[in-house]
């Protein structure tokens, strides 16, 4: 590597940070986040406060219970500070018109044939819309069941299933439970939140900083600099030095929004990520690894669109073929929650241009074959300097040509000049 | 020539269909100023561009500095033709990052920066960015850029372009600097006037060939092999020696005298001393450099 590379890589580094577009860029994201975050603090201040309001009333909450069935004479100790018994329905309307009471339920004589139920409430929205049948149930159940079974099964039999202790075991083809679900009952939960977190980060850090890229040489072209350029550094150091330099451009901006990030939610993104990280370490260091593949095969990529092109536009429309190429894992993604393994899937995985995004997605289910991973780094790793080959020569053939497009023959005739 | 700065081989490029270099073979000797001289479109620059590596030729070599084209980029000085620079840098930064990418340390690129700034007068505005520059002091940026790591070998395409005479006669001044200093140039102009003023030798090139190539003087010598500058102008028309007689065009006060076949300069100095004329001044005419392209130019036209 010579020492011009690293000028060059500095240089571009230090150019475009200054820009004030680039920073107006990093700033926006962090401001957004923080006028929602400003904007949030407001609502539940003030919305949130008044939501629950309409919710949970202030009033009274206890609610008077006049059976005439004869199964609920006594309220059951579990429900004294919700339920009050009335020995019949005037009482019962005395206590809701003197506001002791929210609501009074009316128990029919054929209760256990018909489950007639009556509830009385005052006329207001706030009153009605709390008062729910479903709510009686745990009650309705415990007082039919007291003095029938035991306690122990009485109280299951109000709470059938308790959602602190219900675990779920996923199985694999061959009837093993799965590690990862295994495990803890949110792994799958996780895996899914950082395949999509981390694949999103990577898909914007690629996207941001490769676009940079594309920026560059084309400006560079349209500025008629890149002759000189290339007059003075070999093509192959302009291009190395750019994906380098523009790579850290972008790294610092999606750097500066995560901080941004953590920072705006209190630590939460960090506490988030970190843990992931204790979830699965090797998920993270895979996406560094293909963070840096994908990045370099989309920069060379990039620079070379930015050559092609005659002005910004037209470049960034040959770019945007390359980044729907990003994109594609996306589309799919929502099949991966049945299965991670799926035959499209782990043919992007082995495509170059959708590897990074796929096995992103993929891998922090904990269920990817070896071979995949292996396979598509090695597919990647062998395509990067393929692509700087062929991207160096295109380069070169395309970057005098101004105000005309290379034709595709023309692409050809380049990449045969070996 | 021993061990010239540049050095080209049958040369030979194709665009498409169009033929734009078609073998061309040159040399250009260490420490002089060399003219590439041709109309629009001959292929000066894409023969330029082989020698800075960045076209391949399709077949021919050559050899700058003594090495292969692309291998001396850091001893050589490249003023493109489709030029521009950082528009958004600041004129002393844009210079020191030139120099940087020419092998030069960043504290020497800064400091011969200053000085070329002040050489093309241009030290008022370091500070200013590059895209407040006027086009003329765009174009003597754009020539420090060239000059800033000292190269031992110049190339300029059409430095002349777009620049008042005053900006002509500074970049005509840096030239013979160069020269004074031993550096090589080789100047793509259409300014005749300016490169009979500084080349020693050219070549000329004409839908990719060269069609005119050696010493400046020669040519100009061959292009009017029987006729002679006299001054003051004498009135010689009638005389059996004489063909014609017309006045210079650029130098009123002399005189061109065309002389029969046959008749030899000596007989016509004969003649005159016989006729007892006064002479300030007899040479051998040569004929001006921008006649001589049209005539070339015009002859391969009606091939």
């Amino acid at each position: 590597m010579s020492k011009r590379l690293w000028t060059i890589a500095w240089h571009e580094y230090l150019t475009n940070v200054r820009r004030p577009g680039y920073i107006f860029a990093t700033l926006l994201v962090p401001a957004l986040g923080l006028i929602g975050l400003i904007v949030a603090t407001f609502f539940s201040g003030q919305a949130g406060a008044f939501l629950e309001s309409q919710f949970t009333p202030d009033g009274p909450t206890l609610i008077g219970v006049v059976d005439h069935s004869g199964l609920f004479q006594q309220v059951p100790a579990g429900f004294a500070d919700q339920y009050r018994a009335f020995a019949d329905e005037e009482a019962a309307r005395q206590a809701l018109l003197a506001d002791e009471l929210r609501a009074y339920v009316v128990i029919a004589a054929d209760y256990v044939a018909t489950g007639a139920l009556t509830a009385y409430a005052r006329d207001d929205l706030q009153t009605a819309m709390s008062v729910d049948p479903d709510d009686l149930a745990p009650f309705l159940i415990d007082g039919m069941l007291a003095g029938h079974v035991d306690d122990s099964v009485r109280r299951r039999a109000a709470d059938p299933a308790n959602s602190a202790q219900v675990q779920l075991v996923t199985l694999d083809e061959a009837g093993a439970p799965v590690a990862a679900a295994a495990d803890n009952p949110f792994s799958f939960l996780g895996g899914m939140l950082t395949s999509l977190g981390v694949s999103l980060l990577l898909f914007i850090s690629i996207m941001v900083s490769s676009n940079y890229l594309l920026r560059s040489v084309s400006e560079e072209k349209e500025n008629r600099v890149m002759e000189l350029l290339v007059s003075s550094v070999s093509p192959s150091d302009l291009l190395w030095g750019k994906v380098i330099g523009l790579g850290a451009v972008g790294l610092t901006q999606v750097g500066v929004w995560m901080v941004a990030g953590v920072l705006l939610t209190g630590g939460l993104a960090a506490l988030a990520v970190g843990v992931l990280a204790a979830l699965n370490v090797g998920t993270l260091l895979l996406a560094l690894v293909y963070f840096v593949l994908g990045y370099l095969l989309y920069g060379i990529l990039m620079a070379t669109a930015g050559s092609l092109g005659t002005s910004m536009r037209e470049s960034q429309q040959i770019g945007g073929l390359f980044s729907f190429g990003a994109a594609v894992p996306w589309m799919i993604n929502g099949f991966l929650i049945a299965n991670p393994n799926m035959l499209l899937a782990r043919g992007l995985s082995w495509f170059p241009l959708t590897a990074p995004m796929m096995m992103m997605l993929r891998l922090p289910y904990g269920t990817v074959p070896v071979i995949d991973i292996v396979g598509s780094l090695a597919v990647l790793a062998l395509s990067v300097p393929a692509v700087m080959w062929a991207g160096s020569k295109v380069f070169r053939t395309s970057l005098l040509m101004y105000g005309k497009r290379l034709s595709v023959r023309e692409i050809l005739a380049a990449l045969r000049r070996a | 020539m021993n061990d010239p700065a540049v050095w080209a081989d049958r040369l030979h490029k194709e665009f498409a269909s169009v033929v734009a270099v078609d073998d061309v073979s040159l040399e250009v000797g260490r420490g002089e100023v060399f003219g590439l001289l041709g109309p629009n479109g001959a292929g000066k620059t894409t023969a330029i561009r082989m020698l800075m590596d960045i076209l391949r030729p399709d077949s021919g070599t050559a050899r700058v500095l003594g090495q292969p084209p692309g291998a001396a980029r850091a001893r050589v000085g490249y003023l493109p033709e489709e030029r521009g620079l950082y528009r958004g840098l600041r004129v002393h930064e844009c210079l020191t990052y030139f120099g940087q990418l020419k092998g030069l340390s960043r504290a020497a690129a800064a400091q011969r920066a200053t000085q070329l700034l002040e050489r093309v007068e241009l030290a008022d505005r370091a500070k200013a960015k590059v895209q407040e520059l006027s086009r003329g002091m765009h174009q003597k940026l754009q020539l420090a850029t060239t000059l800033i790591h000292d190269p031992e070998l110049v190339i300029l395409d059409e430095p002349f372009q777009g620049l008042d005479p005053v900006n002509v006669d500074l970049v005509r001044g840096l030239i013979r600097e160069l020269r004074a200093q031993g550096r090589t140039v080789v100047l793509s102009a259409h300014e005749m006037s300016l490169v009979e003023s500084l080349c020693e030798r050219i070549a000329l090139i004409n839908r990719g060939r060269i069609v005119l190539y050696g010493a400046l003087a020669d040519l100009k010598r061959q292009f009017a092999p029987n006729a002679l500058e006299v001054s003051p102008p004498l009135d010689c028309a009638g005389w059996p020696e004489v063909e014609a007689v017309a006045p210079d065009s650029r130098t009123p006060d002399r005189q061109r005298v065309y002389l029969r076949p046959g008749v030899t300069t000596r007989d016509f100095l004969k003649a005159l001393l016989e006729r007892g004329q006064i002479v300030e001044r007899f040479e051998p005419a040569s004929m001006p450099l921008d006649e001589i392209f049209i005539k070339v130019v015009k002859e391969a036209q009606h091939v």
